[in-house]
């Protein structure tokens, strides 16, 4: 039977470099996807472009290419990565300068677009459509109109299989979804496509996209086997060995650390997930509920019987909007009395804002090492805890309004209790809030080209 | 019967999506899924994370592998990029939900313990 080895080697902006090199170097992989964009990202992206227009796209991307490229040009794996974000043609210019400088042509450059859909909203509102918000219910977005930043939609595989039919060695995306990353590459190579006779093949795609896409999520990070990873400190990226039934081995690359078995792989398949009856992508809809999971060897899980539903008629859309701005403080107290001190502290930081007759859209205040992450539901103990801090953050329509927050908790240092212990202040950030919503599949319009680098 | 936290009997992992948390809980054995299909309810979660969980709770029971897939709607203050919990996107949810007190039979609570030592063999070397 065909067997398509595929890996993970980037979960978001930031993951970490080496373990993709080894993967590239020491395993028997085809292809391999790299995601960097989350949901705020491309709001980011959007503001660099509007500063230089020769930016918006994931810088990482020129050294991740110049240490990678030269194991995986003579290997024949082909990367794939939404790095391109706001701007993948620039993305694609100068990843073709590292190919030519580092010797490596002749190579091939297809670059994904079109997933920006902020020039066309008003014409497509004009045909009558409503972007109601999926969260809130909100029927349009004529209260946040004048204050949109971004809107991009989740785009599908279609254009990545294109340029692979077209022989690209590096494909570069815009906000393509995590998801297609993946699926593109598998369609490719099994000839299945979006129709009635490959519906349960897809979704095993989406589905194994969907447990490898999070780089070392499935492979001991992050999770509850945690203190049985080996050397997690050098944990391996994921590998799919994806059969052409749709079943696949998932596993790391070879001699890494970490680990996977079947509770690595159920964490990930339930991770940020809602229905996983109905595990919505661009590229098709995943069920989880057929899959079965075995341990077939150390570090290697079988995940069979996959199935799903043909991929829905509208694309998530993701519109980011200015919604004022975060002030955040810290501050730690020791013992004697440290918890009484964190609640002192609180009052005083109330009475201040009183005082100052500032308005918060919304404040919040926590103790640290008592309630910061059990909020309501943690039982306080009236103990002598060795120390507490409190942490507080408050939402204002005004920078100026949410400094006041970190400028308050900076006095506490001078003026709160004894031991008041302080760390370097935080500095304001400004809200870009998110409206999910859906727009119809057809009102998107991908493109791709390719780019020959002699 | 016996009062045990729920981290006796299962795993969790928490994340987002925009304003929602998901919790995924992962019974440690067949018969414990059988317990905590029935044990957990969506009011009995809701009550546990007090005003934490603004929104529904939804439970989706997996019995194909063992596990359930709890859905906390209106429960991250808006989405990560807009909320003031210091944990934006929710990943310390589930393991709050691990310290949840249940009865349960003390037969199974064994079965549990025994489970983990195999499942977790190479913890703590």
């Amino acid at each position: 039977m065909k067997q398509v080895n595929i890996g993970s080697g980037s979960a978001f902006w930031g993951d970490m470099l080496e373990p993709v090199v080894e993967m590239a170097e020491r395993s028997d992989v085809k292809y391999i996807g790299f995601d960097h964009l989350a949901e705020l990202t491309m709001a980011l992206l959007n503001r660099m472009q509007l500063k230089n227009p020769e930016m918006g796209y994931i810088p990482d991307i020129v050294p991740w290419m110049k240490k990678l490229l030269p194991i995986t040009a003579p290997k024949g794996i082909k990367m794939i990565t939404n790095a391109g974000g706001a701007n993948p043609l620039q993305a694609a210019l100068e990843v073709k300068k590292v190919i030519k400088s580092m010797k490596l042509g002749p190579m091939r450059i297809g670059v994904v677009s079109g997933d920006d859909v902020l020039p066309s909203l008003d014409e497509i509102r004009g045909q009558g459509f409503k972007f109601t918000n999926m969260d809130t219910g909100e029927e349009d977005i004529d209260r946040i109109r004048g204050d949109i930043v971004a809107a991009n939609a989740y785009t599908g595989a279609d254009e990545i299989i294109t340029e692979l039919r077209n022989g690209a060695d590096v494909i570069i995306t815009g906000r393509v979804s995590d998801n297609a990353l993946y699926v593109g590459p598998l369609m490719h190579e099994f000839g299945w496509e979006y129709t009635d006779e490959y519906v349960n093949q897809v979704a095993a795609a989406v589905t194994i996209g969907h447990i490898i896409e999070c780089s070392a999520c499935v492979t001991g990070g992050m999770s509850n086997m945690w203190k049985a990873s080996e050397r997690p400190w050098a944990s391996g990226f994921p590998i799919a060995e994806v059969f052409e039934n749709g079943d696949a081995i998932i596993t790391k690359t070879p001699d890494s650390g970490g680990i996977v078995n079947t509770w690595t792989v159920k964490e990930h398949l339930l991770y940020e997930v809602l229905d996983p009856h109905n595990y919505l992508m661009p590229d098709g809809i995943g069920d989880f509920s057929t899959i079965k999971l075995n341990d077939v060897g150390p570090n290697r899980v079988k995940v069979s019987n996959l199935s799903g539903k043909k991929r829905p008629d509208t694309l998530k859309l993701c519109i980011g909007y200015r919604d004022g701005y975060i002030g955040e403080g810290m501050v730690l107290f020791p013992a004697p009395d440290a918890l009484e001190k964190a609640r002192f502290a609180e009052k005083w930081l109330r009475e201040r804002f009183k005082i100052l007759g500032v308005e918060f859209e919304e404040l919040r205040i926590d103790y640290i090492g008592v309630n910061t992450l059990h909020g309501e539901a943690a039982e306080i103990e009236d103990k002598d805890y060795n120390e507490v801090g409190i942490r507080v953050a408050g939402k204002a329509g005004t920078r100026q309004e949410a400094e006041t927050v970190r400028r308050e908790a900076t006095h506490l240092w001078t003026q709160g209790p004894i031991g008041s212990s302080f760390g370097t202040p935080m500095n304001v950030r400004p809200v870009i809030k998110l409206w999910p919503t859906l727009v119809p599949r057809e009102l998107v319009r991908t493109e791709s080209q390719l780019m020959e680098v002699k | 019967m016996k009062k045990v936290q729920l981290k006796e009997l299962a795993y969790a992992r928490s994340g987002d999506k925009g304003d929602v948390c998901n919790v995924g809980v992962m019974a440690k054995t067949k018969n414990v899924y059988g317990f905590l299909v029935k044990a957990l309810t969506p009011e009995k979660i809701k009550a546990y994370y007090k005003g934490m969980v603004k929104g529904g709770v939804e439970i989706y029971p997996l019995p194909n592998i063992d596990s359930l897939e709890i859905v906390l709607r209106q429960s991250l203050g808006g989405g990560a990029t807009c909320t003031l919990r210091f944990d934006q996107t929710g990943k310390s949810m589930g393991p709050v939900l691990l310290g949840m007190f249940v009865e349960a039979d003390e037969a199974l609570i064994d079965e549990a313990a025994k489970a983990s030592a195999a499942i977790e063999k190479g913890f703590g070397k």
